[in-house]
């Protein structure tokens, strides 16, 4: 294992890891408010209210209405839109604005265990907060409301951690390159909004034209939306989620030690 | 009990050891050649106008960048080759500060405690007397933040500490404090030299680096230009005396021509005054040619080198 990939497993990667867990713990009760509200709005307003226009589709030979769709979309949207948002904006402002990573740097701490830390808190926040939107979909579910196969679900939260994993790493790439905070609209509003909306999480993207086929084969959400979907509609495992977990531990091993490379440049004006 | 190291090294090693030390950025040499020696009890000063490279050469001894070329012994231990053991025996106060204002002041110290293994030890009782001996008990459960400029130089201080370290390094420890907090640093700074503890200050407050340094280096474009006791670097660089004179005196330009004239370094324009460095046998010529002249004569101090350092880059 080469040091970009050891450090994940470091002392140090923990300590940074366990001030973010310290930190959130301590605001907790207005931390766990978005991620809790935010799918209920959102399930509440689509599912039901809009889902209520849309009559029952056919999604991949099963007869599905529109909430049941939405319902696991959604938990492949949160870890991944999670994971990014932390490791692009609170990341960016921990490393500019409130010097935290300096502090850390002048310790046994180095940079690619600030890395780690960071990329390893996104990605347990993302699981967090899709754990927060699953136990909604059970509220819905006791409902009546939703009907899936919950006993997927143990394989479903591994697999999320890892997809957070890797949209943290893309987070963190962002964060290396936007000159300023005012920057981060640009991979925000041009690369992420339309990536989480065009896999496969909200609505169903189909079409035969080689764009859309090769945007399909190569984007890890649209696996990740669609593997838990089945899952969680049919209680069946296919090719998706093997697909996501080969898509998102190429992007990890390729990503780390980029970020690594442009933050040693960024933060230590090295490399 | 001590504030610094509980463990002082052995008397023939020096706390800090650095050798050749070079780096580039962008293919310029901001360091080149700098070799710094710091003893346990000492204060070792880094002089230079901005640019200089006094933070690049700090920022290579504590490890937060590595050189390109050059060694750096820290207590004994080799930190390019065991960096981490290195890093667990520095302290270090970055000029900005770097303090986590998630937490509070006692926060702060518990946190950066954790950044360390092995862990300091009885950690509570550790953060308790650094609280009380810096005066932050009273702000122990208030963030960062609330706090004047000079009890956040105490904090960052505080946290260098937290661990036992044998050598502290200081960024310019004073900068933008007003006189009364310099003042109370520099008497935290001089506690922690009398506990054993080696330190390292980059500054480029001509009084902080008078009163505070065992040894000074000073820096021009990254290379030493003058390193040993501070009289011995004034004396080599700027003179033994300087005289001072005003620069409307109908004699100035008379005293120019005798300055030329003697192969002495030109005068020195400083506001209303001219400056002239000399040495014993020089002022006696001086007194033997313009002795009716009004004049003053001082001591040279590290205004004098700043200035003339200035002049020459």
């Amino acid at each position: 294992m080469t040091p970009h990939y050891r450090a994940a497993f470091q002392w140090q990667s923990r300590a940074v890891l366990g001030r973010h867990l310290t930190v959130y713990r301590r605001n907790w009760h207005t931390a766990a408010l978005p991620p809790l509200l935010e799918p209920i709005i959102l399930l509440l307003a689509f599912g039901v209210g809009l889902g209520g226009f849309i009559p029952e589709f056919s999604w991949r030979g099963h007869p599905v209405p529109y909430l049941a769709y939405l319902a696991p979309g959604m938990l492949a949207y949160t870890a991944f839109m999670t994971a990014f948002f932390q490791a692009l904006f609170t990341a960016y402002i921990r490393m500019h604005y409130q010097k935290t990573w300096e502090g850390q740097l002048v310790t046994q701490v180095r940079l690619e265990h600030v890395v780690w830390g960071e990329v390893l808190w996104a990605a347990t926040l993302g699981t967090v907060y899709a754990l927060i939107v699953t136990l909604v979909l059970v509220g819905f579910s006791l409902a009546g409301w939703l009907h899936l196969h919950w006993i997927g679900a143990f394989l479903i939260l591994p697999l999320l951690f890892l997809a957070a994993l890797a949209f943290a790493t893309l987070g963190l790439l962002f964060t290396a390159l936007v000159p300023s905070i005012d920057h981060m609209n640009i991979p925000f509003f041009l690369v992420i909004m339309p990536l989480g909306f065009t896999s496969s999480t909200y609505f169903p993207l189909e079409g035969d034209s080689p764009w859309t086929q090769a945007w399909l084969i190569l984007n890890p959400l649209h696996h990740l939306a669609e593997g838990i979907r089945l899952v969680l509609l049919t209680g069946e495992i296919d090719y998706h989620l093997v697909a996501a977990c080969a898509l998102f531990l190429l992007m990890i091993s390729i990503l780390v030690p980029i970020d690594e490379r442009l933050l040693r440049r960024r933060v230590l004006g090295e490399g | 009990m001590p504030m610094g190291a509980s463990h002082p090294n052995t008397q023939d090693e020096p706390v800090l050891l650095a050798d050749g030390l070079v780096k580039q950025f962008a293919g310029r040499r901001v360091v080149d050649g700098v070799g710094l020696r710091c003893r346990a009890g000492q204060v070792l000063s880094l002089l230079g106008a901005n640019g200089a490279g006094k933070t690049t050469t700090l920022r290579l001894c504590y490890g937060f960048l590595q050189p390109d070329a050059g060694t750096i012994r820290v207590a004994g231990i080799d930190r390019c080759t065991d960096p981490e053991t290195a890093a667990r025996r520095v302290g270090v106060c970055t000029q900005d500060d770097t303090f986590d204002t998630d937490f509070t002041v006692r926060g702060n110290l518990e946190q950066v405690g954790r950044y360390f293994r092995p862990r300091p030890p009885a950690l509570k009782a550790r953060i308790a007397i650094l609280l009380e001996r810096f005066g932050l008990d009273r702000y122990a459960s208030a963030k960062p933040d609330i706090l004047s400029g000079g009890y956040r130089r105490r904090l960052m201080l505080a946290r260098a500490l937290i661990h036992e370290p044998q050598l502290l390094f200081l960024d310019e420890p004073t900068t933008g404090l007003d006189p009364q907090a310099r003042l109370e640093v520099w008497e935290l700074i001089d506690t922690l030299r009398r506990d054993g503890l080696g330190i390292v200050l980059t500054t480029h407050y001509m009084d902080e680096a008078e009163r505070l340094s065992d040894e000074l280096v000073v820096l021009r474009e990254g290379r030493m230009v003058a390193a040993g006791k501070p009289r011995a670097v004034l004396g080599d660089l700027v003179g033994e005396h300087v005289l001072v004179l005003e620069a409307r005196d109908p004699a100035a330009p008379a005293v120019c021509e005798w300055a030329r004239q003697a192969g002495l370094p030109e005068l020195t324009r400083v506001l209303s005054d001219l400056h002239l460095a000399l040495d014993g046998p020089g002022l006696a010529r001086f007194i033997a040619r313009f002795g009716d002249l009004r004049f003053e004569v001082r001591p040279p101090t590290l205004d004098d080198l700043f200035l003339k350092l200035a002049e020459k880059s």
